[in-house]
């Protein structure tokens, strides 16, 4: 049987995975039959058919009669039999500089790198312009004097590195290896990507607090995104776990909406004056009560919804609390277990240790922003370190 | 063929700012039901989705069938909106 002529593929010219698809296709110079759901309704129904109803594209048909979903590159050459770690290394386009995230650090390294004509491939799992896109207000970024949005700023650094030709894709990446020529290599949720410098700017994201109820109730009652879920809880009763100056931030931002806040601190506030004393303020006005020395112990709640928490005071008295919902901004976790066992050496916690250079103990491997060992965890200073990382690997590039 | 295509986002939420800009590059309109401005609409959110967050986005097909989706979610909504 000739395999490769009976293969088809349904997608449409506007799907991004249906193109890799179609190129990875080509590439290995394998013949296949092209559906264009959006021009027949026939193979649309044909689709819908072989997915039982999902509406998934690509969808693609294997001669021996096995039905692919939305397979990633290494998936399908795997359904072909075909050996993708050779197809790799003999078809692989180089990058001169990869960057593995879209916040802040990474956007501006994009921005300088770009105008240096550093060809230049921003990856992104998320949301682009990362944890400050998910900021209600950045009140202390430079040069906004009234503050700007998170969204706004991440709108406006996009658009910037873009100016300059940086190309954004929505793709994670799930490993980082050197090959035998030096070049680096990203597996990534769509295959493999060379590049011969790497920027890491993955960020962090928020800490569970691991108690009973926190699991079961989420997104049900327990958030971590006040910007996201806040709307929810307008005159309702909510609960905050945490004391620095995120929950701190968030609590107050939350205060549109919710009717009383409890918020339950472990130890004591440690947020800067001005967010201090901003909390004093409805305390006087009654809208948040501050639990300090307050273990939360559990969430718990019924019929899929929050009903109260289950908190200890420093004499080890326990006593319930009712609340609508909880938020939780206990602190954040790294974005590197991605790079254990790459080489990247990580800290105790997990951010990335590197040099003077901001180069990572991979040569050619750089990091910038929260996910540096060291680094300040503020948008000024993770734009900062972009900028710095971006002029070193010009220098590690011209090399 | 879609008949519809209806968002919940509030004003503050990033992955609806996501959600908005991917339908407007791939040419899908919508209609958006901002719950900083309508209030009373969140409990329809949470009794689509199930949750309590957003963005929500429904999807409604020339047929009627409905497909709701929760978050910034590219593997289900590319394929939604065809
Ligand atoms: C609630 C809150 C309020 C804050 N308020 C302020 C403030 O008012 N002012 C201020 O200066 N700072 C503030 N910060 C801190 C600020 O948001 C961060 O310092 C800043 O966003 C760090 O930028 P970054 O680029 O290093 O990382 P991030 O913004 O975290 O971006 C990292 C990106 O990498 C992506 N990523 C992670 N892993 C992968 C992977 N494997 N593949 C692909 N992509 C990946 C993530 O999705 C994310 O988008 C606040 C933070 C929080 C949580």
């Amino acid at each position: 049987m000739d395999l490769v002529d009976e293969i088809v593929l349904f997608g449409a010219d506007w799907c991004p995975d249906c193109h890799r698809s179609i190129d990875f296709l080509n590439k290995m110079k394998i013949k296949f039959i092209y559906h264009d759901i959006d021009k027949q309704p026939e193979y649309k129904k044909k689709m819908l058919e072989l997915t039982e109803g999902r509406n998934v594209i690509p969808t693609i048909i294997l001669p021996n009669g096995n039905i692919l979903q939305e397979p990633s590159n290494q998936e399908l050459s795997k359904a072909l039999g075909l050996d993708i770690d050779q197809i790799n290394s003999q078809n692989k386009s180089i990058h001169e500089l990869i960057i593995i995230g879209g916040g802040p650090a990474a956007l501006t390294a994009a921005i300088y790198t770009t105008r240096e004509r550093i060809e230049t491939l921003v990856l992104e799992k998320g949301v682009v312009g990362g944890m400050a896109a998910v900021t209600d207000i950045i009140d202390n970024y430079p040069g906004f004097e009234e503050g700007i949005s998170g969204i706004d700023l991440s709108d406006h650094l996009q658009k910037q590195a873009e100016r300059f030709g940086a190309v954004i894709d929505y793709n994670e990446v799930l490993e980082i290896s050197k090959d035998s020529a030096g070049l680096k290599k990203l597996k990534t949720v769509n295959g493999d990507l060379y590049a011969r410098a790497v920027l890491i700017a993955t960020g962090s994201d928020y800490k569970k607090v691991k108690i009973p109820g926190e699991e079961e109730y989420f997104a049900r009652g327990v958030h971590y995104c006040a910007t996201c879920d806040g709307a929810f809880y307008r005159d309702k009763k909510i609960a905050v776990i945490g004391g620095g100056n995120s929950a701190i931030q968030e609590t107050l931002f939350l205060t549109r909406f919710a009717s009383h806040i409890d918020l339950l601190v472990r130890s004591s506030i440690k947020a800067s004056d001005i967010l201090q004393e901003k909390i004093e303020q409805y305390v006087k006005e009654g809208k948040i009560t501050v639990y300090l020395q307050t273990k939360t112990l559990a969430i718990e709640g019924e019929n899929n919804e929050v009903k109260s928490v289950l908190i200890e005071n420093k004499s080890g008295k326990k006593s319930q609390i009712k609340v609508d919902g909880v938020f939780v901004f206990v602190g954040l976790d790294p974005n590197s277990k991605f790079l254990i066992g790459s080489g990247v050496q990580l800290d105790e916690i997990g951010f990335i240790k590197t040099d003077n250079n901001l180069q990572t103990a991979i040569d050619g491997v750089f990091a910038a922003g929260d996910i540096r060992s060291g680094a300040t965890m503020q948008i000024a200073s993770a734009v900062g370190e972009g900028a710095t990382a971006a002029l070193k690997i010009r220098h590690y590039l011209e090399d | 063929m879609l008949k519809s295509v209806t968002i919940f986002t509030t004003n503050t939420c990033a992955y609806c700012h996501m959600v908005k800009k991917y339908l407007s590059i791939k040419g899908v309109k919508y209609d958006e039901v901002n719950l900083d401005e309508n209030p009373h609409r969140a409990s329809e959110a949470q009794q689509l989705s199930g949750v309590l967050t957003v963005p929500v986005t429904v999807v409604t097909k020339i047929d009627n069938s409905q497909e709701v989706i929760v978050g910034y979610n590219l593997a289900r909504l590319a394929p939604a909106i065809v």
